[in-house]
């Protein structure tokens, strides 16, 4: 077999065996060990402390044994191991995700959600379908600060979902909102995984934040005109709210519920992402202030509890430990297979194809809206999508472009079965004659949308590409 | 075999939770450095370092304590069909081929790598106030330690769950309020997803605990 072909083997056994159910940062470790060890396979180099002793004909022989065990042990794959292990620990991007789960995690604890879901639905009584317009502006303003999709969906399946079951909402209309609500934390920044995409293609986060906030807030307004637009054609689906589903308030009140629920966050949003917008901080500067932040809010909301920080503390630990080990495994794993040429035989293969830019960019982006199903954003990003990197050049696409598709295009991978994040959330907190299918159902819209964006994007791409250029030029 | 997977389980949980703290210190160094530097035009020499030593400890330190909560992402979407001891067996031998040899040699490999940092004494270059960097280096070897003794646990728990046919129970931190509101069934599916698994009751009221 010549060394292309083995990095196929590489590949494909790798995915036969993480769909096994495995930890996927140790199967990759133990996978670019194992074939790494084959790759680096050199026998005047891990015996030459031997072949040496033999020569000199001096050592004796339990020395000339050590050593020729010790031979086996020079292969040069543990010495990539540990420096690639060593370069996840230090490399200065991957700082920010701590800080950012942190941030999330504390405000997520601070009491806030519930004040602006209620002080929402009531500025937007007027509006058809107003609970669930109050809900999706919740979401993703919730979901910008907080970048956790869990804390989201299930925050606000505990609040903004029974509250539209009881207003007589249809249940998957219901579910699709809080769902695709809470998916928009992973896109619109600060947002982990563009920084974990950042960390994969080399394309500047700061670029990466502006170019995605355009496109994050053109599908959050999507999504509102189509609920409104929904609850407009078809008032069964959202029926309109009487006067005991929400209470007639004056404009004054209306104006301070707002300045002590949606003011704060709005700030504390708008402070983060404009110091890194504008180079005052670097993201993970940034993220350390936003948590402090976060922090300073629990104390003014009094949700500052021992016991809560002590969760966030623990959650942020193991979240982290997830997505990092996770490049661990795969930065190894990375340069094992393009020493092997594995590189070369996937970008040889799709140039073989003849395929035209749009098409490539739309079989990539097919590829991972299926993988999508089965697997998350962290395997994708991390794993996958670094496949696709080095044929952008072909194609002449920017990575900062694809990355943006990327980022929307993984939305569907929290609303797509078997394995959609934001669904079993919602199931886990939903009361029980709640059903995954009407969740899933409910989903199916906003994926329209996801694609709508998309296709738009496309069309316009000066929509990505207009902020970064007018802050830091081409 | 239950009492190692305790003591595993334990010690895992305990060094990791320790490290975890490593935020609140990064959190406030970073911010410090952002203070003194607006606010008095005095950036330090030391918060660069200090900042990535944080994060690269704290994430090093709890890939064990992630594993004994079983959070490590997975792809189980065949795997949770599967009768519990098709799961344990196809898991205990995934475990021997799949994890000692990556995390034995992350072991050996760190070791050569930080003794030779320690016999330099080795500085970082990053920052000009010569920060130390080998105690770092040694955070390769210390995870790569945990990680084998998680690892012998999670094997141990393969053999019960083989001879029982069904899993021990998982210590789960109670405090983090997980098992109140998600069912089991789901928050297992939950657990192997790119988030540790949250839950948090909106109406709280503050300083009652739980």
């Amino acid at each position: 077999m010549t060394d292309p072909q083995v990095a196929i083997l590489m590949l494909g056994s790798f995915i036969i065996i993480i769909m096994l159910g495995f930890p996927i940062a140790f199967t990759l470790m133990a996978m670019a060990v194992g074939f790494g060890y084959y790759a680096y396979f050199d026998v005047a180099r891990q015996w030459r402390i031997y072949d040496r002793l033999v020569a000199g004909g001096e050592a004796g022989q339990l020395e000339l044994w050590l050593e020729y065990f010790q031979g086996f042990l020079n292969n040069r794959i543990f010495d990539l191991l540990v420096n690639q292990t060593y370069g996840v620990m230090s490399n200065d991007v991957f700082t920010a995700v701590p800080l950012f789960l942190f941030m999330g995690y504390v405000v997520e604890r601070a009491n806030i959600v519930d004040r602006l879901f209620q002080t929402l639905q009531i500025a937007a009584r007027r509006i058809p379908g107003s609970m669930a317009v109050a809900a999706l502006v919740t979401c993703a303003l919730f979901a910008t600060a907080t970048g956790i999709v869990g804390a989201v969906v299930t925050l606000m399946g505990l609040l903004a979902f029974p509250a539209m079951l009881n207003a007589r909402y249809n249940t998957s209309f219901a579910s699709g909102v809080i769902c695709a609500g809470g998916t928009l934390g992973i896109l619109i920044p600060p947002s982990i995984m563009l920084i974990v995409y950042a960390a994969t293609s080399n394309v500047s986060i700061v670029r990466l934040y502006a170019g995605a906030l355009l496109p994050g807030l053109l599908l959050a307004g999507l999504y509102v005109v189509y609920v409104v637009g929904r609850a407009w054609l078809q008032p069964s689906v959202a029926p309109k709210l009487t006067d005991e589903d929400v209470a007639d308030v004056s404009i004054g009140r209306v104006i301070f519920l707002m300045i002590t629920s949606f003011v704060p966050l709005a700030v504390l949003i708008f402070s983060v992402l404009g110091a890194i917008l504008f180079g005052l901080a670097t993201p993970s500067e940034a993220a350390a202030v936003g948590a402090l932040g976060g922090l300073t809010l629990a104390v003014i909301y009094r949700a500052l509890t021992w016991d809560r920080l002590r969760e966030s503390v623990y959650l942020t630990v193991r979240t982290s430990a997830m997505v990092c080990w996770l490049f661990v495994g795969s930065w190894t794993f990375a340069s094992v297979f393009s020493y092997l040429g594995g590189e070369h035989l996937v970008s040889d293969f799709v140039q073989g194809l003849n395929l035209t830019p749009l098409m490539f960019l739309i079989m990539a982006q097919l590829i991972i809206f299926l993988l999508g199903w089965p697997l998350e954003w962290s395997e994708i990003i991390i794993i996958f999508v670094p496949i696709f990197l080095p044929l952008l050049a072909v194609f002449d696409i920017d990575p900062l472009f694809f990355g943006i598709l990327v980022a929307l295009n993984l939305q569907t991978s929290f609303l797509t079965p078997p394995m959609a994040m934001s669904a079993y959330y919602l199931k886990g907190i939903a009361p029980p004659q709640v059903r995954l299918a009407q969740i899933f159902a409910g989903c199916m819209p906003f994926l329209a949308m996801v694609f709508v964006t998309m296709v738009v994007l496309y069309s316009f791409p000066n929509i990505v590409f207009w902020l970064p250029e007018q802050l830091y030029g081409r | 075999m239950e009492f190692y997977i305790r003591f595993a389980d334990k010690t895992s949980a305990w060094v990791g939770r320790a490290f975890a703290w490593c935020i609140i210190l990064m959190t406030f160094g970073v911010a410090y450095e952002v203070v003194v530097r607006y606010v008095f035009r005095n950036p330090t020499a030391w918060a660069f370092d200090i900042s990535y030593m944080m994060y690269g400890s704290l994430f090093m330190m709890a890939g064990a304590y992630t594993l004994s909560r079983d959070g490590h992402v997975r792809a189980d979407v065949f795997y949770r069909l599967w009768p519990v001891r098709v799961q344990a067996g196809v898991e205990l031998v995934l475990y021997i081929i799949f994890f000692f040899p990556g995390v034995l040699a992350l072991v050996f490999a760190g070791w050569k790598y930080a003794a030779r940092s320690i016999r330099f004494q080795e500085v970082s270059v990053m920052s000009p106030a010569g920060v130390p960097i080998f105690q770092f280096k040694v955070i390769i070897v210390a995870a790569g330690v945990l990680l084998v003794i998680q690892g012998i646990a999670q094997v141990f728990r393969c053999i019960l769950a083989l001879r029982r046919g069904a899993w021990p129970a998982r210590e789960s931190d109670v405090e983090e309020l997980e098992t109140q509101l998600i069912k089991d069934a789901d928050r297992s599916v939950l657990a192997h997803g790119s988030e540790a698994v949250d839950v948090v009751t909106p109406k709280d009221p503050p300083g009652s605990g739980r």
